[in-house]
């Protein structure tokens, strides 16, 4: 890696949305490029750097909520028309700030994406996509699940207008008209799309997809069929994609690939002679990235990557090397800028200072009053819960645009809380009674200044299901919390996939009653995540998905009147037949319930856990082992007396540890399911085992696949 | 930016704490630290070649600059230092939990070896007070000692409990040295020689001090909080979730003023300015950070500063040089400056859009239905607190209250209360299910020891279906002795033990007192002298009482030596006491005291059979190995066998021996540390110089195996002449 990018700050405006910064054209060649970002406030700020110091083009009214801002223009000409979608309607202004569209959509729900070509306009709202054209309506689509971002691909380049969707369900919709092409299944919820080199590479067909899992991938979109070019998985654990852009930032003449993340991570990829991405440069800031472009902003000639920040902060990472570098001279006068800038913002903060000051003895004098009323205003909080494949965990990531004071998590089902490592906050548990409050969790999260961003990592445990709580507190006067709720669902490790096995032995569930559709929907979104909220079109309607745990599988087939599930596990048939009896009990309908246990789907789910069982057990031994071995190797003085498998433990032990380090409770939790397994599987025959469960451990504890296999055959 | 002038990577552990730089030949200087199977390892890097051989030391199969030094036990302490001062070279020394090892490296031979069956947790060596030669002084269970580079123990007091930490600083600025220590029952204490002139209470356990300057110094607190302190008042603190492995001053930015140096478990290593614990340098490490030391490690006459990992890795920073400007860091200041004025302007803006959005709601004045959904509750909205005793039922123990209440029909989500010392973490939460909701909450608080605590609440206010609440922020404190309940007076219950002194002050002054350090009922009201107040603990029900009689004689009764001497040192301080004589009995505690000695006089004469024991059989097994051997080169097979078979026998014997002796050793600590706190608490008894008498007489007595006397000197405060 070497690019060396120096960060400077250039100005802050509201909050941000994904996608609402662009860097204007340059009028001239190698000129500087103007800024124009929109905000959660509804203005469209324009700006360009000048010594240092932001110079405002122009600012609008504050308005509704900027959810998207694209450039535009008649093709082949600059794109330096703004286009911002706020609510339900499109405006444009000219590079000047002069209004010269505005457009209100029939849409009834917010604008969420928006792609404009020329004088074809692609939106699209949570589940809706539309297309216009010169304001016309063209074409209509409604997707099963929420719609994340919207691209076409180049119109001057292919015979046909060939939108791509990025939908929530890990797939892209390639439309043609109002109809869906076809569907590309990608590994992760796609959350951004982009032409890959800004026009879809050679063939014009080239789409980039970011997902909010963090991978990245290239799809080259044909007439007939997807071609897969290259992925790359997120082996770091990096934040979500939220942005992406193509710009020649190293200086090789090909055009790198430029990533945002939502844990503020910027990447630069640069292509290798295969066309295959090297990551090249990468640098955190705090807060997530919600737009990137390449270009130049700060000074002339030197090229820069621009991003702008959740919070409103507009970054540039620059080429230009810092003062230190420089001639003495030039130090000087850089500094003198600096001073500058210092010096005007404390002027201005102590003007603030002294209205905040009266502000706040008018409030303190209102507050004698008894008819007075106090409101809160909201501070804008963003936020995510997703569950991390990898390790079967609930990641829930609290993002606030100012400093967090502290944070209160609670919840009414057990759930493990673990720390990371990045928070610098306080963590401290509390105990708390659970018999007469419902609280199985409480712990406080005290935040160091400055912070803003807030990770944690939950376990759960299938079966058990509720609600967990965050209450942030902003370091704002008057101090307010906000709360926040997500809910823990009872298959709450299970994922959405795109097909599964067949040739597994299954367990089915079968519902048959006077339920609705929508009905029956709503219990499978109660039941497992990631299903739309929205009953999706047609009559009957299938959704697979998988344990991320286990990986084993569930079928879900329904329709008005009957719902069918399948798994290869006998604890997830177990859990829905529970969950949904107790829901329909609830509201009073009357269910039938019957279901078929295929005894081998036992023994296969068994099959299925042993390699990872082993896997564990091996390497906790070996990880007990590391300490002896090593201090036998300080007495010795070398390994050649060690056998050699204990030699290889000593050469592997950092290795070894860093993934026991990583899967804290593993062993626990395959312990915890084998045992449901064992208990669910005797519990549809009528028999309680409970009693047996001791004589269960005891085998677990000197593990053999077949012993235990016999154990459940005989008990 | 700086970086490290030097980095190494040695193949052994280092642990923690237990690493220091001397100068063992004079003149090149080493790093010297513990590392796993009870060994110390020394890097010398100047002198390749040159290896000391004998019994002790070896060379380092793993590091060819290494050698290893084998002390046969796990270390628990390690300096260097001038002890000697005559012999012109540092010595190394080295504590376990039964010895103390003076080494002198260079010549290869002990100073000392001496046994310390209090242990040594923590060492500092330098000079203390008047005593003219350097001390070597450990602070093990509840006791200090202090050697001289002869062995001599020149130096001996007991402190509260197990000490953690050590430092020299001259903390009253009069030129000498005086002794900080840091013991397991959070209190810094500071001895000028063998007198406590000041007591600082914390929140956990101290477990690093240094000297920084005059006469502040830093300190290191289990729970990971870091600060500064100048003599008694604190500058500053801040808490992390990691924990401070190692503290050390050091002048990183060329100030003049030394900055503390902060080596966390996480790898991290920062430089706090010692005014306000500003970080003005940090770099981190792969693991964990076992030591922060200086030396002149490169020779070139510039002092580093050393910062060493667990895994064996070394980097020096030389302080940044005159150009840098203090700007240690590789952002620039200004910044990171305009980042931090900038956010204050966001802060500002958002507070003043808050106020505006109040404005705006005032005007509207909407119905109160639809209050719950936009969050408004009314302005006057006031929030009460009251401490109070609740003596308990039948499923929950008796505790100290805390109830927080609104002023109108508003709820109360959730309490928070932050506080140290007295919670599992250092957050307490209510949070009442749904069904629950009102407008007070009551937070039993259970103080786990008598000392004032503040409690920062947190409450969420709103209504029933809100989203967002109001926090409501307030602190208030708990009183020293909140854990006491008011009872009627009742003679028959009075504990026969007791404490007796003379104080000239008026009974209201005395009313005062007991009104801000318990949690007495609004209606007491206390009449002129002589009066009584009797109390009940909430803890485990043992009866206090405390009779003032119109001379000013004050008799307090309790069976809780602690307590007394807590009520003391808090009158003391309330009153600004200095020389407090009181005649003590405790009967009930001198029994189990008495008995506590004849147990350590049984240990004692146990501990020497053992110890003969296993002389005999060390020597047995080299005559069982010699016959053995013999046997094998007579090719007598059969014999050899035997002898094997019973050397053998004797090795599990020899084991069993081992663990009957560890056995003896942790039960005759535990009592060894039982008496020393005996010590301590009949010193808190008194207050000023009769403390210290009584210190001194016990301690005589003890040594002079006089049982009689000690107890004695415990009623009466001072040794018959």
């Amino acid at each position: 890696m070497d690019l060396a990018l120096n960060r400077a700050d250039y100005l802050q405006v509201g909050v941000t949305s994904q996608k609402t910064m662009k860097l204007l054209p340059a009028s001239k060649s190698r000129a500087t490029q103007k800024v124009v970002i929109g905000d959660h406030d509804g203005v469209v700020t324009c700006f360009g750097m000048k010594k240092g110091e932001a110079v405002a083009v122009f600012k609008t009214l504050p308005g509704q909520k900027i959810a998207r801002l694209e450039l535009g223009g008649v093709l082949n000409t600059p794109q330096e028309k703004i286009f911002i979608a706020a609510g339900s309607e499109i405006r444009g202004f000219t590079k000047r700030g002069k209004q010269f569209l505005s457009f209100e959509t029939n849409l009834t729900e917010c604008i969420k994406a928006m792609h404009i070509s020329g004088s074809d306009l692609f939106l699209s709202a949570s589940y809706i996509y539309n297309h216009y054209c010169d304001c016309q309506d063209q074409h209509y689509y409604l997707s099963g699940d929420k719609i994340n971002d919207v691209t076409c691909l180049p119109v001057e380049r292919s015979p046909q207008i060939t939108p791509v969707l990025a939908c929530q369900d890990r797939v892209l919709r390639v439309l043609q008209g109002s109809d869906v092409m076809y569907e590309v299944e990608i590994p992760g919820p796609p959350s951004v799309l982009a032409l890959h080199n800004g026009n879809g590479g050679d063939s014009g067909e080239d789409v980039l997809f970011g997902t909010s899992d963090g991978k990245l991938g290239l799809i080259q979109v044909t007439t007939s069929k997807p071609i897969h070019k290259w992925e790359i998985r997120n082996e770091k654990k990096r934040g979500g994609i939220l942005c992406m852009d193509s710009f020649d930032i190293v200086g090789d003449g090909v055009k790198d690939l430029l990533v945002g993340r939502d844990d503020g991570m910027v990447e630069v990829y640069s292509f290798d002679s295969a066309n295959e991405p090297i990551l090249r440069f990468d640098q955190m800031l705090s807060e997530s990235v919600t737009s990137i472009q390449g270009g130049c902003v700060g000074k002339d000639g030197y090229d820069e990557i621009v991003v702008s920040t959740y919070s409103g902060w507009v970054t540039g990472l620059t080429t230009e090397p810092t003062h230190k570098e420089s001639g003495p001279g030039e130090e000087l006068k850089i500094n003198q800028e600096m001073q500058n800038k210092i010096a005007c913002l404390r002027s201005e903060l102590e003007h603030l200072q002294y209205k905040v000051l009266q502000e706040r003895e008018n409030y303190q004098q209102a507050s004698q009053s008894s008819r007075a009323k106090t409101a809160l205003s909201s501070i804008s909080i963003n936020d995510k819960f997703t569950l991390n494949k990898d390790d079967a965990s609930y990641s829930l990531i609290l993002e606030v645009q100012t400093a967090i004071d502290n944070v209160l998590i609670q919840s009414d089902v057990p759930i493990d809380l673990l720390d990371m490592d990045k928070n610098s906050a306080v963590v401290s548990f509390s105990s708390c009674d659970s018999e007469s409050n419902d609280n199985f969790l409480l712990a406080t999260y005290r935040c160091q200044a400055n912070t803003t961003r807030l990770e944690l990592k939950i376990r759960s445990i299938e079966g058990q299901y509720g609600t967990l709580q965050a209450y942030v507190t902003p370091r704002v006067q008057p101090k307010t919390c906000q709360v926040r709720q997500y809910h823990i669902k009872p298959l709450s490790l299970h994922q959405r996939t795109h097909f599964i096995d067949p040739d597994r032995p299954m367990n089915t569930l079968t519902l048959t009653g006077q339920f609705s559709f929508a009905e029956v929907h709503s219990w499978v979104v109660f039941c497992l995540p990631e299903v739309p909220e929205k009953p999706p079109a047609g009559e009957c309607i299938t959704f697979y998905f998988q344990n991320t745990f286990l990986d084993t599988q569930l079928e879900s087939t329904y329709r008005k009147g009957e719902g069918v599930f399948k798994s290869d596990n006998i604890s997830t048939i177990s859990i829905l037949k529970d969950v949904l009896s107790k829901e329909a009990t609830k509201r009073k309908i009357n269910l039938n319930i019957s279901y078929e246990i295929s005894e081998v789907s036992v023994k296969h789910t068994l099959k299925l856990i042993h390699p990872k069982l082993e896997y564990q057990l091996l390497l906790a031994k070996k990880v007990q082992l590391i300490d002896a071995l090593k201090e036998l190797q300080v007495h010795e003085g070398n390994t050649n007396f060690l056998i050699p498998e204990y030699r290889s433990i000593l050469e592997e032990a950092d290795h070894l540890q860093e993934e026991y380090k990583k899967q804290p409770a593993h062993l626990e939790r395959l312990y915890g399911m084998i045992t449901d397994l064992f208990i669910d599987k005797f519990k549809f025959k009528g028999t309680n085992v409970k009693t047996k469960v001791p004589l269960l451990l005891e085998i677990l504890d000197s593990y053999d696949q077949n012993a235990l296999i016999a154990f459940f055959d005989a008990a | 930016m700086l970086l490290p002038v030097f980095t190494l990577k040695l193949r052994h552990k280092i642990s923690p704490r237990m690493v220091a730089v001397g100068r063992y030949d004079g003149t090149h200087p080493c790093l010297a630290a513990a590392t796993q199977a009870g060994k110390v390892f020394i890097h010398n890097p100047h002198t390749r070649s040159q290896y000391f051989s004998a019994p002790r030391v070896s060379q380092s199969p793993l590091e060819s600059d290494v050698s290893l030094l084998n002390i046969n036990q796990a270390v628990s302490c390690l300096t260097a230092g001038v002890l000697n001062p005559e012999l012109g070279h540092d010595v190394l020394l080295v504590g376990t939990q039964t010895n103390l090892l003076a080494y002198d490296v260079y010549n290869n031979s002990d100073l000392f070896y001496r046994e310390v069956a209090d242990g040594a947790n923590a060492i500092v060596l330098g000079t203390l007070g008047d005593v003219a030669s350097p001390l070597a002084i450990i602070g093990g269970n509840c006791v200090l000692q202090g050697f001289d580079h002869e062995g001599n123990d020149l130096f001996w007091t007991v402190t509260g409990d197990n000490v953690h930490s050590l430092a020299l600083c001259d903390f009253d600025g009069d030129g000498k040295k005086e002794l900080l220590v840091g013991s397991e029952d959070f209190d810094i204490r500071v001895f000028k020689e063998d007198e406590i002139v000041a007591e600082m209470t914390e929140t956990e356990i101290i477990t690093s001090l240094c000297p920084m300057y005059g006469s502040r110094f830093g300190y290191a607190l289990s729970n990971g909080t870091v600060g500064v302190y100048d003599k008694t008042a604190r500058s500053w603190r801040i808490k992390s979730k990691n924990h401070a492995m190692s503290i050390h001053a050091f002048d990183l930015n060329s100030d003049g003023v030394c900055e503390l140096i902060t080596g966390w478990s996480n790898g991290k290593v920062d430089a706090r300015s010692d005014r306000t614990g500003e970080v003005i340098f940090k770099d981190n490490f792969s693991s964990a950070v076992a030591g922060v030391v200086e030396g002149d490690y490169r020779m070139d006459g510039h002092v580093q500063l050393i910062c060493c990992s667990v895994d064996g890795e070394i980097r020096g920073y030389l302080p940044g040089t005159a150009e840098m400007r203090g700007n240690l860091m590789d952002t620039s200041m200004e910044q990171d400056l305009i980042r931090e004025l900038s956010q204050k302007k966001q802060n500002l803006l958002l507070e003043l859009r808050n106020y505006e959005e109040n404005a705006k709601a005032e005007l509207s004045g909407l119905p109160n239905e639809a209050d719950g959904q936009r969050d408004v509750i009314p302005a006057n909205t006031r929030l009460h607190t009251i401490f109070s005793v609740n003596l308990g039922s039948e499923t929950q123990a008796a505790h100290t209250e805390l109830c927080v209440s609104t002023s109108n029909d508003t709820i109360i989500r959730a309490v928070l209360i932050f506080a140290e010392g007295i919670f599992a973490g250092e957050s307490h939460v209510v949070h009442p299910s749904i069904h629950n909701l009102s407008s007070s909450i009551c937070v039993p608080v259970v103080p786990p020891k008598d000392v004032p605590v503040d409690l920062h609440l947190k409450a969420f206010v709103g209504y029933r279906s809100s989203t967002q609440f109001h926090v409501f922020e307030l602190t208030r404190q708990l009183p020293r002795f909140s854990m006491y309940a008011l009872t009627r007076p009742d003679s028959a219950s009075e504990p026969i033990s007791y404490v007796n002194f003379m104080i000239t002050e008026r009974a209201q002054r005395i009313a005062l007192w007991l009104n801000q350090n318990f949690l007495l009922p609004e209606d007491t009201n206390i009449q002129n002298a002589p009066f009584q107040a009797c109390f009940t603990s909430l803890r485990n029900g043992g009866h206090l009482c405390i009779k003032i009689k119109s001379s000013g004689e004050i008799t307090i009764n309790t069976d809780d030596i602690d307590l007394a001497g807590d009520i003391i040192q808090s009158m003391a301080s309330f009153f600004a006491i200095e020389d407090l004589q009181v005649e003590a009995d405790f009967p009930i505690y001198f029994e189990e005291l008495r008995k506590v000695l004849i147990k350590v006089d049984e240990y004692h004469t146990v501990h020497q059979k053992l110890s003969a024991d296993m002389a005999d059989n060390s020597n047995l097994i080299r005559n069982l190995l010699v016959r053995a051997e013999d046997a094998r080169l007579m090719r007598d097979m059969k014999t050899m066998k035997n002898r094997y078979m019973e050397l053998y026998d004797l090795n599990k014997d020899l084991l069993n021996g081992y663990k009957i002796r560890c056995n003896n050793h942790t039960e005759l600590l535990g009592n060894l540390k039982a008496v020393n706190q005996a010590i301590q608490r009949a010193g808190r008894l008194r207050v000023g110089k009769p403390k210290n008498q009584v210190i001194t007489a016990c301690r005589d007595a003890i040594r002079s195996n006089n049982i009689n006397t000690l107890f004695r000197i415990m009623r009466v405060g001072t040794a018959p002449s």
